[in-house]
């Protein structure tokens, strides 16, 4: 080969060219990398003031912990987060047992019984479930579901933790559901077919089969779902009332007639309030916050990771 | 097989298998599903009744409507399913394409009146127009000097934006407001309809013809608008943003030839609610008195019941999605080219990309009240920006929903065959000509999909409003970016304190139909963009 | 093509309409620098090389996909590459445009030259040289926009000047597609056949007037007649172009190459010649059962 040949042909690339194409390579990794800013600063916001209010005189990192009585006054008062924590999670476990098992006989049908006629219905329809606002499940609760309970005989008062519980539930349906069906429908199909050559019913091949191999997804869902109500304001807010309740241990039914303020309305009622920048109410805000925060994200990461690990079943 | 020692037949249903059990546990998740639906659409139905009222109205105007209205419509709607689906199909969009469209008109016309007055949008499309005019320019006379041009790009439309709206607004004659909407709007409107008919048609006669039509139609509103009783600028928003989607629709579906029996279906529905408003005039019925009505949208809130409206807190949900629209929108489609085209799969630039998708995931179940005290912190009190105002609102939902518009968008990114971006590479081209060239055209709709969906959440997002301080009543629609917003959700939530049965059974829900509409419009055309889509493939 | 290129009125970019021009300019290094490497195999000693590789090993992760290939292709014939499936064809073709750059898992070693320059040197743009080396696909891949933008498309990302209509045009006849699509340039390039389309892509791979144009396996996807077809366009096109085309189909190698390397599985080069003596008379035993249909 010569030594004089071509080569600046292959080399003379226009500066301007490739400075611009860097150019938009590093604006689009801007993009990207603005999520990870995002994140750091909500932990940042988030922990910078929380610590603020850990050191007013009315807080203390013991005493937001493990007291049992919250008082939000403008001018201050007593923080003590099991009160919200026990709303929060009562809540909870109420609309988990609203939504966990509708949520996967749902699923189930949709992936395992309904015909394509069907399932071009039903699938859109909860998807419209979905997009409903929370806004306007707190409303149905407030203004249709309390009546209601209360005229069916259940002594609930206007604001209850029950029906905000349920309304929750049945928001939160949609997410088992369609995270549920596809787990189910992603099980391969030669799994089915070895139980219907087994002389399997649909019925034995549904819920001996395809509920097993699909059990970790259905549970990432659960866990998705769960920490969707635990961060869910707005259904709270309008229909649980904002008047912290501590959890009563005696009589565990009463806790769900009667009001309560879980983690989320309490933070919307200490911005919501007369309280003044720097007062401890204030600022209970973001250590709420911060908590709720460290809650969710740990149950995203446990979803994450009991879905990888279906997801290695398979490959 | 020992079949002779069993009862019955080798086939058939033996006691050995039992379909009982089969059977009820299909009912029970069946019935499950129908459940959760028809618990939210019962209550939904009591929120219409509650909205609408219609039982405040004479017996004899339900019959006369039912009668020309309901049956009508659903004696078509049953000739469609089971003998026409397409045109069943056309039905559907012939009937929802107007109303969607009224409803872009709607916003349209409140971006216009309360974001940017006519005067500045004329002025900043002069300005990008110099702009493009100067970079062109540029481009032809000094061909090779690329980086330059970057400077220039970048530079020249930021200096006319910023010289020449001021030039253009201190002028001491400006055209009427109508004269200016003309050539800032319409003018452009019928440009692109003309370009897109020359491209459906390969024909530049029916392209011009188009273009012509369009501005001649909205013209006529000098003439014809006065005489219906609008003014020449409703008159040209109508017929730019309504009729001209509309009748292009109506046109190809004529030329298509197939499901044009879909397209009477609008007809007998405007058709039955005019004809019961004329007989029920005649006869002396008296309709309902709805809640939601004409007042209920253009007024504003109010303590008494009777007068209260939804009218500014439309208008700051309007604003909070057009901040959205240019904040969130393309650094989230940004961020997922970045992760679908340029990201490394492997080595620690590659882990630390796993880490960003694995954090978005994230950041997308993060509760909504969190990102409310984010917007809180990084825009209020460490940006300096007013509190509840409408630009905070947008920021704030717009960082709660970019975890959505990337995922979404990335998902419609990686359909795009790879061969695509192969050919592209294999022709020379550089990475940002294939992304912009190729990927980009070829992943819009499902992007579009994905953002409009993203969209319907952002206006119903409440919590993050109420810890921003976006106030409990705005009296005076925004003007503004900067002024106090309150959104519709907004608004919602406030009444919902009230204890007045008037505004929990009326003007509540009257609210809440109307947040609803919004939003079912919204997913029904992201539904639409997406099936067209997928039809294509 | 460079900006520079561009402006430069010499560049063959510009030379576009005139094929003496044309001959003129790829004869230049035949006389500068007497790159003749002298071929083995008889018949077309007097063409000179224009790409070669050298000890070329390609992995992908751990798995060897070639192994310590070389090669010499010369200019203006027709090269084909057969072997059975996996055993690195494509791989072989997709370095010398320098494709596998977009595999993460890639790597290579060794030296590929074009025109005497390693591609795989750091110095060297990857995309100024697919502006250089152009391609065709297994299965058409036209893009979704209409006929004209998609033969235009090269010259619009390179940057070419000129009159993309009469460029166009040239293209697409040199593509033997002109008389089945001048009415309807404005249509979309999916609307045409499968033959159509990739017709199509070989005008578009061509539009920018490339040095060299790649093939892999472009009849793979295609019927009988628009196979003979694609055929009968690779003969003329190597009038003007260095073809380099991968096929597992025997015979088409066969008819339309003048050289032929053969790949077995493992991604070595068993055997590289004239395509007459590859199947009639190869030197490998292995060769042999191959061609003759004994494995593969």
């Amino acid at each position: 080969m010569s030594e004089r040949s071509i080569d600046v042909d292959l080399t003379r690339s226009s500066s301007g060219r490739v400075v611009k194409e860097r150019i938009y390579k590093w604006l689009l990794f801007a993009c990207a990398a603005l999520t990870v800013f995002v994140t750091a600063a909500i932990i940042y916001t988030l922990a910078t003031d929380a610590i603020a209010f850990f050191m007013t005189e009315d807080a203390s990192v013991t005493g937001f912990f493990t007291g049992t009585e919250w008082i939000a006054r403008s001018d201050g008062g007593t923080f003590g987060v099991w009160p919200l924590v026990t709303a929060t999670l009562t809540i909870t476990f109420v609309s988990a047992l609203v939504a966990v098992p509708t949520g996967v006989a749902a699923a189930v049908y949709l992936s395992e019984y309904a015909s394509d006629r069907m399932r071009s219905i039903l699938k859109p329809s909860l998807e419209i479930l979905a997009g409903i606002p929370t806004v306007v499940y707190g409303y149905l609760a407030l203004v249709y579901l309390t009546p209601a309970l209360q005229w069916i005989g259940i002594p609930v008062s206007t604001f209850n933790l029950l029906s905000a519980s349920v309304m929750v539930g049945i928001m939160i349906i949609p997410m088992v559901s369609s995270l549920s069906e596809d787990a189910m429908s992603s099980v391969p199909d030669s799994l089915r077919q070895a139980g219907y050559g087994m002389g399997a019913t649909k019925y034995e091949v549904s819920t001996g089969v395809v509920i097993p191999a699909a059990i970790s997804g259905i549970f990432s869902s659960f866990i998705l779902a769960l920490s969707r109500a635990i961060g869910e304001t707005m259904i709270v807010v309008m229909a649980a009332g904002l008047r912290p309740r501590m959890f009563n241990f005696t009589n565990p039914l009463d806790n769900l007639l009667s009001s309560g303020q879980p983690m989320t309305a309490g933070m919307v009622s200490a911005v919501t309030s007369d309280a003044t920048g720097g007062s401890a109410t204030y600022l209970s805000m973001f250590a709420l916050g911060l908590t709720l925060f460290v809650i969710t994200f740990v149950m995203n990461l446990a979803s994450d990771y009991v879905a990888s690990r279906y997801q290695e079943e398979y490959q | 097989m020992a079949t002779d020692q069993q009862t019955g037949t080798w086939y058939g249903t033996g006691e050995a298998v039992s379909r009982v059990r089969g059977q009820a546990f299909k009912t029970l998740c069946l019935s499950a599903t129908l459940l959760a639906l028809l618990s939210v659409f019962v209550l939904l139905l009591y929120v219409a009744n509650d909205a609408f009222q219609p039982l405040s109205a004479d017996t004899g105007w339900l019959l006369v409507t039912i009668g020309t209205v309901v049956v009508p419509s659903l004696a078509a709607v049953g000739y469609y399913y089971t003998r026409d689906t397409r045109a069943g199909e056309t039905a559907t969009i012939a009937l929802g394409l107007p109303i969607v469209s009224l409803l872009l008109t709607g916003g349209v016309f409140i971006t216009f009146e309360h974001v940017v007055s006519v005067y500045q949008w004329l002025s900043i499309l002069v300005s990008l127009a110099v702009a493009g005019g100067i970079v062109y320019a540029h481009s032809r006379v000094r061909t090779e000097a690329d980086l330059e041009r970057l400077v220039v790009v970048v530079a020249v439309p930021a200096l006319a934006l910023w010289f020449i709206p001021k030039l253009i607004l201190s002028l001491p004659m400006l055209p009427t407001q109508s004269i200016a909407l003309l050539g800032s709007f319409v003018v452009p409107v019928a440009v692109v309809v003309g370009l897109f008919v020359r491209r459906q048609r390969e024909n530049d006669r029916d392209g011009v013809i188009a273009a012509v039509l369009t501005l001649v139609g909205a013209a006529a509103g000098f003439g014809v608008a006065p005489v219906v009783g609008i003014t020449p600028f409703v008159w040209m928003l109508l017929v730019t943003v309504t009729a001209v989607p509309v009748s292009l629709y109506v046109e190809s579906v004529i030329r298509r030839g197939a499901g044009v029996s879909g397209l009477a279906f609008p007809l007998i529905v405007v058709g039955g609610i005019v004809a019961s408003a004329v007989l029920t005039d005649t006869l002396g019925f008296a309709g309902p008195t709805p809640w939601l009505d004409w007042g209920f949208l253009t007024n504003v809130p109010s303590r008494t019941p009777e007068d209260a409206g939804f009218y500014p807190p439309l208008v700051g949900s309007v604003m909070m999605l057009l901040i959205i629209i240019i904040s969130a929108f393309p650094v989230g489609v940004g961020a997922a080219l970045y992760l679908e085209e340029y990201a490394p799969q492997r080595g620690r630039w590659g882990r630390l990309v796993d880490l960003i998708e694995v954090n978005i995931g994230n950041l997308a179940g993060v509760p909504s009240v969190v990102y409310g005290v984010l917007g809180l912190a990084l825009f209020i009190r460490a940006g300096g920006l007013g509190s509840g105002t409408a630009l905070v609102g947008g920021f704030t939902v717009g960082l709660l929903i970019l975890p959505i518009v990337i995922i979404s968008s990335q998902e419609a990114i990686s359909a795009v065959p790879d061969s695509m971006r192969q050919a592209s590479y294999g022709m020379g081209a550089t990475k940002w000509q294939t992304t912009r060239n190729v990927v980009l055209p070829e992943a819009l709709p499902g992007i579009m999909t994905g953002n409009i969906l993203a969209m319907g959440r952002a206006i119903g997002e409440t919590a993050p409003l109420l810890i921003i301080g976006a106030p409990a009543v705005v009296r005076i629609a925004p003007n503004s970016f900067t002024n106090k917003f309150s959104a519709m959700p907004r608004q919602i939530y406030t009444w919902s304190g009230e204890i007045d049965a008037a505004f929990r059974h009326g003007v509540l829900a009257a609210g809440v139909v109307t947040l609803l509409v919004v939003l079912l419009l919204m997913n029904g055309a992201a539904i639409l963009i997406r099936n067209k889509y997928q039809r294509r493939e | 093509m460079t900006q520079d290129s561009m402006t430069n009125p010499d560049s063959r970019t510009d030379s576009q309409s005139t094929d003496l021009e044309r001959s003129n300019q790829t004869s230049d290094p035949l006389v500068d620098s007497s790159i003749d490497t002298g071929q083995s195999g008889g018949s077309g000693g007097e063409t000179r090389t224009v790409i070669e590789s050298r000890d070329l090993d390609v992995f992908y992760d751990e798995t060897q996909a070639l192994q310590s290939v070389d090669i010499e292709i010369p200019a203006e014939k027709v090269t084909a590459i057969i072997g059975p499936s996996g055993c690195g064809k494509s791989t072989f073709l997709r370095c010398i445009n320098r494709m596998n750059d977009l595999v993460d898992a890639a790597r290579i070693e060794g030296a590929l030259n074009f025109e005497g320059k390693n591609v795989y040197d750091d110095d060297v743009d990857p995309v100024v040289l697919r502006r250089k080396i152009g391609m065709v696909f297994q299965s058409p891949n036209p893009f979704p926009k209409s006929i004209y933008d998609n033969v235009a498309y090269g010259l619009n990302v390179q940057g070419i000047e000129g009159d993309y209509d009469a460029i166009v045009e040239k293209a697409l006849r040199r593509a033997a597609l002109w008389d089945e699509v001048k009415d309807q340039l404005d249509s979309s390039g999916l609307d045409l056949s499968g033959g159509q389309q990739q017709r199509l892509c070989i005008a578009r791979a061509i539009a920018p007037d490339p040095d060299v144009l790649l093939m892999d396996e472009p009849a793979s996807a295609l019927d009988p007649v628009a196979t003979s077809k694609i055929e009968d366009l690779i003969e003329e096109l190597s009038e003007e172009y260095t073809v380099v085309i991968v096929t597992h189909n025997m015979q088409q190698a066969a008819r339309i190459s003048d050289k032929t390397a053969v790949f077995l599985t493992g991604g070595e080069l068993a055997e590289f010649d004239n395509t007459d003596k590859i199947f009639e008379n190869p030197e490998s035993q292995r060769v042999e059962d191959y061609i003759t249909g004994k494995f593969g």
